[in-house]
């Protein structure tokens, strides 16, 4: 059968061909629109789970005070990394921001800057609440919700921002790849249908020496499902090898957030998913076109 | 007592009529067939030959009467049990039907292969049946390399490795010079003396007349004369 499946194949090349590159742009726009899914949500989730809330503390609080709040915020579900940061740590964190202008830090001394304790939310609609909660604590002097980001941007708006981007990635790629697997589910479809038409007189002799519906449809079923199998792979080749090359402008342009793995096992990871799903995909789109096809034009 | 397969006849028509609109193509018909019997079907063309042979392959169905297989109507079988039936019978037509993108070997091992049957003693009688049509030199070729007696040898040689009960031949040298049609019947001949039944369309007079084997005329789609003397008669 995959040897009846193949001459059909050669046979036809030009027909082999449109099916190959129709599925090729196909699991191509795929594989982009799955790396920018994956990238716009790794995008939002950066964002999200930076640190978000500094809870400024008192002057002379006892270690043991600071040590017992730390500990209740770590013990909160709402939250995740939570971290000490002391007067010196602060002035060094100053001087880092000021390195443009050391002016601005050279006499200025540890005990202008308070102690404080950072964490980032697990989500954002924790914010609100935690920042109440934190203002009844004996210990907090001040509660701070993010730096700015440039112009009038803070975090919450650029968190909104991404998740409506992302949004808009899913259902648009959404929108988008289904045209494509519809227009290659029509392709394969009528590609199939011409390859029954030249083929019946073969179908007939077949059927007249007994050979059975199945022995009969395998082959064009097999066929569509190579058409599936190498579109998918060709398609998938391309994205990985455009991401690989896009790669290091983007890494610059993202300037260190974390777009896509960060190595390249993980990377072979991602895109390893990606084909294992598109192959699977890919295969029951070529099966389930031809089927079509012999539904509708190989009545035996 | 001989098994019911022996007694039962290999094929019977009973009064088979098979309409296409008001137009009957044939009426009426009546005849047994035995096991490892040779038939000529005879009569011009339209007397209702080739739908004696379409209506024994279930290509189509009488719209009255019983046709008989091993005592079995064929109307009664299920659409999955057709390929397994059709398996019984070897046919051979007069426009030869091989698949032209396989080669000689191929087109005979078709065969066996739509019936899953691969093993290496298969191959053995696929080479067998090659060399028995005298085709072993000519394996590797394709139909269209191939003359008219070749491509109906090679249809022989695919009928051979069925192994069949029933060989249908619908006008198998109508394209074919007579000493080659000569050799084709001959050998269909040599399969009827293995048991199975042969029925043979065909408006050739000499080679009725030469093997003088049973012959059932047909004329306007009726039987006019049923003849085991074995000669041609335009009736």
């Amino acid at each position: 059968m995959i040897n009846t499946s193949w001459k059909h194949i050669r046979r036809s090349p030009y027909q082999a061909l449109t099916a190959v590159l129709i599925m090729t742009i196909t699991f191509f726009v795929a594989t982009i629109l799955v790396v920018l899914a994956y990238a716009s949500s790794s995008v939002l989730k950066y964002y999200e789970t930076r640190p978000q809330v500094i809870a400024y503390l008192k002057k002379d609080v006892p270690t043991e005070d600071i040590s017992a709040f730390q500990n209740k915020l770590e013990a909160d579900t709402r939250i995740e990394d939570v971290r000490f940061v002391s007067k010196e740590q602060a002035l060094q964190i100053y001087k880092d921001a000021t390195a443009n202008n050391p002016l601005l830090s050279e006499f200025v001394s540890p005990k202008v800057f308070p102690a404080s304790i950072e964490f980032s939310v697990k989500d954002l609609s924790f914010a609100q609440p935690l920042i109440g909660e934190l203002e009844n604590e004996g210990v907090v002097e001040e509660v701070a919700f993010t730096a700015s980001l440039g112009s009038n941007q803070n975090l919450s708006q650029v968190v909104e921002r991404l998740t409506s981007i992302s949004q808009y990635i899913r259902v648009g790629g959404g929108i988008i790849l289904t045209f494509l697997l519809l227009s290659s589910l029509l392709v394969l479809l009528v590609i199939t249908g011409m390859r029954i038409a030249s083929r019946r007189e073969e179908i007939e002799i077949l059927q007249l020496i007994g050979a059975t519906p199945t022995f009969i449809r395998g082959p064009f079923l097999l066929e569509g499902m190579f058409y599936g199998l190498m579109g998918a792979t060709v398609g998938w080749l391309f994205a990985f090898l455009l991401t690989l090359y896009l790669s290091p402008s983007l890494v610059s342009f993202f300037q260190g957030i974390p777009f896509l793995p960060k190595d390249m096992l993980g990377i072979l990871q991602l895109f390893g998913i990606i084909l294992g799903g598109q192959i699977i995909l890919a295969s029951a789109l070529g099966t389930l076109g031809s089927f079509i096809a012999l539904k509708r034009y190989l009545k035996i | 007592m001989p098994p019911k397969s022996l007694l039962l006849p290999m094929i019977k028509f009973e009064e088979v009529t098979k309409k296409y609109g008001s137009a009957n193509a044939v009426e009426d018909i009546s005849f047994e067939a035995k096991e490892g019997e040779f038939i000529f079907l005879t009569g011009h063309s339209g007397a209702g030959k080739t739908t004696l042979i379409r209506l024994l392959l279930r290509e189509i169905t009488p719209t009255s009467g019983k046709v008989l297989i091993e005592g079995r109507d064929i109307k009664d079988l299920k659409s999955e049990e057709i390929p397994f039936y059709r398996r019984k019978i070897g046919v051979i037509f007069q426009d030869f039907k091989l698949l032209p993108d396989r080669t000689v070997y191929e087109n005979v091992k078709l065969a066996t292969e739509i019936d899953g049957r691969t093993t290496p003693k298969e191959e053995k009688k696929i080479e067998e049946a090659l060399e028995k049509v005298n085709m072993s030199s000519r394996a590797n070729l394709f139909p269209r390399q191939l003359s008219g007696g070749e491509i109906q040898r090679t249809v022989i040689a695919r009928v051979l490795v069925q192994e069949p009960k029933i060989i249908l031949a619908d006008e198998p040298t109508g394209n074919l010079d007579p000493e080659t049609g000569r050799q084709i019947v001959d050998l269909l001949g040599q399969a009827g003396k293995v048991g199975v039944t042969v029925l043979m369309a065909t408006h050739n007079a000499d080679i009725v007349n030469a093997l003088k084997h049973r012959v059932v005329n047909l004329k306007n789609g009726k039987i006019t004369r049923d003849d085991k003397s074995g000669k041609y008669k335009n009736d």
